[in-house]
């Protein structure tokens, strides 16, 4: 049992490291509640604003395990943090200096874990933990439910954070995930069932409808001057509330920046690297159908896994398309039974599950393009690209495509934006099929454990890994020679540069299927690791800009507040940023926000798991907010501007 | 020189049985001296510190509410955080008149009442003062500041 503890990487055990959330108008009682705790060796943020605890919370559901906080602050009310953290699943303990009956039975009411009576002792908070515990096994509880999957709860399993990333592993590798989803996706619903993750929060599915609302909205006020607040006023959609309309805003802004650049750009073959998911997402709900080009859906894991499926369900298609040349796809497509992708991170011979719906590579089911597919993958594929780079005629049908695959041609190019995922300019879309393979993987990849496990490094993988490792090349070339069906015992790795590739490709050979994997994998898994630090570091950037989702002012602000975040940020004690001292309450809430989440990106991505289900535990209502943050990340890695140095970070400092 | 520190040592002890004695001190403050270690050597300093600073902030700006209008509110709520605070550090004398303070009625018992707090906190700060001087003697002595034992 582990956990990661935030600021150096090295592994404690729960509860060393809990994440306690402090809050207190009292500097003195702050001070000394944080002392306390840390004794207690748990983690601290110590925040004496109440409001900024509630931004701390909001911007992301994942980043404490435990709340304590005083009741009685003149500037707020502690039970609206207490109720707020009761939404978001988390224990919250009431401080007060009040003993009597009447205050201890009103915070119990209202649902507070556990009640202390200033001065706290440090024996009362040395027990703490047990509260994050018992919440855990509530949500285990809850989620296991829906999964045929009956494991007891391990120790592991409530342990906060390993807890949470297993919960939502054992959730998607169940295989009731698959049904979940399908089911998701025949409701429609606002309300989210069981989705995998720990948080009760309803989703808000941003309908076609309701995002044109939303549009019109900021539109009407004028985009520099849309706060969530005046937005949400203005949309007047009961049972919606400001911090959808936050982090909705918050992708918005960034899917016009994207869509600004983007046309800047050449919409070239090269320009697959963008990874726009969102955008896509963003696009199609604004209905720019021809939003073709670049876009092409790199769906992440976490995508296809929790979002497609409520939104486009003709977004998905088959993972293994992706990792194949152009004419690996189609030849796929004879295949029905058979699992030969020449998927590069699947078996060669394993059949794919029959619900491989994840992945998707390319989407807009519009496009006239084969349809690739796996059986009963979900479709929807849309290959701009292609149309844009020429098309090649892929041979062979595919099974069930819905998705359909833009005509490959024979040309070079064409067979590059073909392979797509192994392209080396390709970041996301490599990225995202891994991440997006996983789950799948995860199951067909029964008889092979390397590429599940690479694959879900893949995942996590940036962009450039990618490069290094496999040689894009051999994909590329792939294309005339493979215009036939993939028949694993036929692919040829003919034509130019498919020496490499033969190792992939002939998986055909179903002897020899799996070899490439390990080879193709290898490279792979050593990139994860070369990489991870510094992706993390990376990631820890990006993912500061969850923070803005939740700000009420306009972006150009937020730059403001992010760059003293960053000057400020450190990877050390809390205490460091936190002036307990009545300063200027601004600088303090400043420091915090930016802190807070660089240790929770931090944790997140030096968890022992890279995979999307950390992803998944983002309990962000918005469909676009885990999009949007692969994204980022992916922007990150591959080294183009970031979304964060859009938003003014110019560099990220080292850990 | 080892009997100098075991002077200054003695003084020490005894001086901060007699404030505990005297109700200066509690056992908060015999709390709040064990969270002070190697690795946060200014601990008690600091909060202390810090405490202080909040009482002069508070008294300023509750005796500056009292005789203009009739905020109690705003009153009560300085008196209510002073006694939280002085109840976490063990200021035991501090938190008696700010409890008593609570039960004030009316502006003159109030005022009354503050002029108390404000008494009290002095006479605190002036205490502690001198026990951290003979803190600092004696490390500079090369002495070691002794676990004092409350009970």
């Amino acid at each position: 049992m582990e956990f990661k503890s935030a600021e150096e990487g090295r592994i404690e055990k729960f509860p060393v490291g809990m994440r306690v959330l402090a809050v207190d108008d009292n500097p003195t009682c702050l001070r000394k509640l944080e002392e306390l705790l840390l004794r207690c060796k748990y983690h601290v943020t110590k925040t004496m604003e109440s409001k900024k605890a509630l931004e701390m919370l909001r911007e992301n559901s994942n980043m404490f395990d435990l709340v304590i906080s005083d009741v009685e602050m003149p500037d707020a009310d502690g039970f609206k943090l207490l109720e707020t953290g009761l939404e978001m699943d988390l224990p919250v303990i009431m401080l007060s200096a009040h003993s009597d009956y009447d205050s201890v039975m009103k915070g119990i009411l209202h649902g507070a874990c556990d009640y202390l009576v200033k001065p706290v002792a440090l024996k009362e908070l040395q027990n703490i933990w047990h509260h994050v515990v018992k919440k855990n096994i509530k949500s285990y509880a809850k989620n296991i439910g829906t999964s045929r999957q009956l494991l007891p709860p391990s120790q592991s399993d409530l342990v906060p954070g390993v807890s949470k990333k297993r919960k939502d592993k054992v959730n998607d590798s169940g295989d009731d995930d698959d049904s979940d989803r399908e089911e998701d996706d025949g409701e429609g619903s606002e309300q989210d069932g069981d989705e995998s993750g720990t948080r009760k929060k309803p989703r808000v599915v941003w309908s076609q409808e309701l995002h044109q609302k939303f549009v019109n909205a900021v539109q009407q006020l004028g985009l520099d001057k849309a706060v969530p607040k005046k937005i949400l006023d203005l949309m007047n959609i009961e049972g919606l509330t400001r911090e959808n309309v936050a982090s909705h805003l918050q992708k918005y802004r960034l899917y016009l920046k994207k869509i600004d650049e983007g046309q800047q750009q050449n919409m070239t073959p090269d320009a697959f690297g963008t990874r726009d998911s969102s955008y896509f997402q963003m696009a199609q709900l604004d209905g720019l159908r021809d939003f073709t080009a670049t876009r092409q859906l790199p769906s992440s894991g976490l995508l296809s896994r929790s979002h497609l499926t409520k939104i486009q369900p003709h977004l998905y298609s088959s993972i293994n398309l992706q990792g194949m040349n152009s004419s690996g796809f189609i030849q796929q497509g004879h295949h029905q039974s058979s699992s030969n992708s020449a998927n590069p991170f699947g078996t060669y011979h394993s059949t794919l599950p029959p619900r491989i719906q994840n992945v998707n590579l390319f989407q807009r089911t519009s496009s006239p393009l084969e349809s690739l597919q796996f059986p009963r993958s979900k479709c929807s594929a849309y290959m701009g690209d292609f149309k844009s780079i020429g098309d090649r005629p892929i041979g062979g049908g595919f099974v069930d495509s819905c998705m359909s695959y833009g005509s490959s041609s024979t040309s070079l190019p064409s067979a590059s934006t073909n392979t797509l995922m192994l392209q080396g300019n390709y970041t996301q879309p490599l990225h995202t099929v891994s991440s997006v393979n996983q789950p799948c993987i995860e199951k067909t990849l029964s008889n092979a454990a390397s590429p599940n496990i690479s694959v879900q490094g893949l995942s996590r993988l940036p962009s450039q890994s990618w490069q290094g490792n496999l040689n894009t090349t051999r994909f590329l070339s792939n294309s005339s020679p493979l215009n036939h069906a993939f028949f694993p015992d036929q692919v040829t790795c003919a034509g130019n540069n498919l020496g490499d590739c033969s190792s992939l490709v002939s998986a055909g050979n179903p002897g020899g299927g799996m070899q490439c994997e390990p080879q193709l994998l290898g490279g792979f898994l050593q990139n994860i690791n070369s990489l991870d630090g510094q992706k993390w570091e990376q990631q820890n950037c990006s993912m500061v800009n969850n923070t803005f989702g939740n700000v009420e002012y306009p972006l150009p602000g937020d730059n403001m507040v992010f760059r003293e975040n960053n000057a400020a940020r450190s990877k050390g004690v809390d205490e460091s940023l936190m002036s307990p001292i009545e300063n200027s309450g601004n600088v303090n809430s400043q420091e915090y926000v930016g802190k807070p989440s660089t240790m929770v990106s931090a944790e997140m991505m030096k968890s022992g798991k890279p995979e999307n289900a950390h992803i998944d535990n983002q309990n962000q209502h918005d469909v676009f907010d885990d999009i949007m943050n692969e994204m980022m990340k992916q922007e990150e890695n591959n080294g183009m501007v970031s979304v964060a140095a859009r938003f003014g970070f110019d560099s990220f400092p080292p850990p | 020189m080892n009997t100098i520190v075991a002077q200054l040592q003695r003084q020490f002890q005894d001086y901060i049985v007699s404030l505990y004695q005297q109700g200066y001190l509690d056992n908060q403050f015999s709390e709040l001296r064990k969270l002070q270690d190697e690795g946060t050597p200014d601990f008690v300093a600091e909060v202390v510190s810090l405490f202080f600073d909040d009482c002069a902030k508070l008294i300023s700006n509750m005796s500056r509410s009292l005789p203009d209008n009739v905020d109690f509110k705003q009153v009560d709520s300085g008196v209510h955080q002073l006694k939280g605070s002085s109840s976490s550090i063990g200021a035991r004398r501090v938190k008696n008149v700010c409890i008593a303070f609570k039960e004030c009625c009316d502006v003159q018992n109030r005022e009354g009442c503050l002029q108390q707090v404000d008494y009290e906190y002095k006479m605190l700060k002036t205490k502690l003062q001198d026990l951290f001087n003979l803190e600092q003697q004696i490390l500079q002595a090369g002495g070691k500041i002794p676990q004092v034992d409350i009970n």
